[in-house]
């Protein structure tokens, strides 16, 4: 009977190392927003080019965009009454983000002031990107849905090499609305629910 | 008959076991994190952290940000080797019942 007791007891210590090391590791901090809001700048970006044919208008959205963002998350930290420690993870995935932004900035305008830009190129380079960050990101947190967001990138990024202008606008359309719409809007759902459990659990 | 492994005082308390998994995870997490996260009282924490400190296997930062003071906590190599030789004698402890 003791013998039994003293099992219990160890194995519910086990099953604190576990609980807490994964409460450790587990992010709550809220990301979904950003694919909410880079989507909406794409769709801008987009339609100022369509309407008005200014070639500055992806770089000038973009820059307005990476300011805007920045801006949101020092906000947002600021208003925390605690600060998250970093993890390994959480550092791996804002270096993968950061650099896959620092590439589109130095590759896309290089390409333009080279005259080699063309829409085709601009979509499969970018679709291709955003399927290395979503892909690796899902990856490191085994999280099945980024890891579908980065297949519709990667398989936008494969069509825009074929077919007409206007398809290839349409593939880009469709995978901003699945990957950053659809998914971010999934990303903020899942994200309060996980904080709601975790008010419930220290409730 | 193979001799059992002894757990190590230090960490076997449940508190103090807590905190070293909460920061094996992490780089470094403040007093009010860790607070959070365990639901433990302000003194308890801060005796608890003390001990594990005294051990050497929690190494804390105490500084001002915003004249605000800040205390942050980091596993040291000696923690992280220590939780891991907790870990292993837990399961040799358990034996064969730790998947049940």
């Amino acid at each position: 009977m003791a013998a039994n007791a003293e099992e219990l007891e160890l194995k519910d210590r086990i099953r604190l190392i576990e609980s807490m090391i994964a409460e450790g590791r587990r992010t709550t901090e809220s990301y979904g927003w950003t694919f909410v809001f880079w989507g909406v700048a794409y769709y801008i970006a987009i339609v100022w080019t369509a309407i008005y044919h200014w070639p500055w208008a992806w770089l000038v959205t973009m820059a307005g965009a990476w300011v805007l963002c920045w801006a949101i998350i020092v906000s947002k930290k600021k208003n925390k009454p605690e600060r998250r420690p970093g993890t390994t993870i959480g550092r791996g995935i804002f270096a993968i983000w950061i650099s896959m932004g620092i590439s589109l900035s130095l590759l896309l305008p290089a390409l333009g002031f080279s005259d080699r830009f063309n829409q085709h190129i601009f979509v499969a380079i970018v679709a291709a990107m955003l399927g290395v960050a979503n892909g690796a990101s899902g990856m490191m947190i085994r999280w099945k849905a980024q890891v579908a967001a980065a297949i519709v990138w990667w398989a936008a990024s494969v069509a825009a090499c074929f077919g007409s202008d206007d398809q290839c606008t349409a593939v880009f359309l469709v995978a901003i609305f699945f990957c950053q719409i659809v998914f971010g809007v999934y990303a903020m759902l899942w994200e309060a629910r996980v904080r709601k459990q975790q008010e419930a659990l220290h409730a | 008959m193979p001799e059992l492994p002894e757990l190590n005082p230090v960490i076997h308390g449940k508190l103090r076991l807590a905190l070293l998994s909460l920061l094996v995870g992490v780089d470094e997490a403040e007093f009010t994190w860790l607070r959070q996260k365990t639901g433990s009282t302000d003194g308890n924490l801060g005796a608890q952290l003390l001990k594990l400190e005294e051990a050497g296997y929690v190494a804390v930062d105490k500084k001002f940000v915003q004249r605000k003071p800040q205390s942050l906590y980091r596993m040291t190599e000696a923690g992280r080797t220590a939780l891991s030789e907790y870990i292993q004698a837990l399961k040799k402890l358990l034996g064969g019942a730790i998947g049940d």
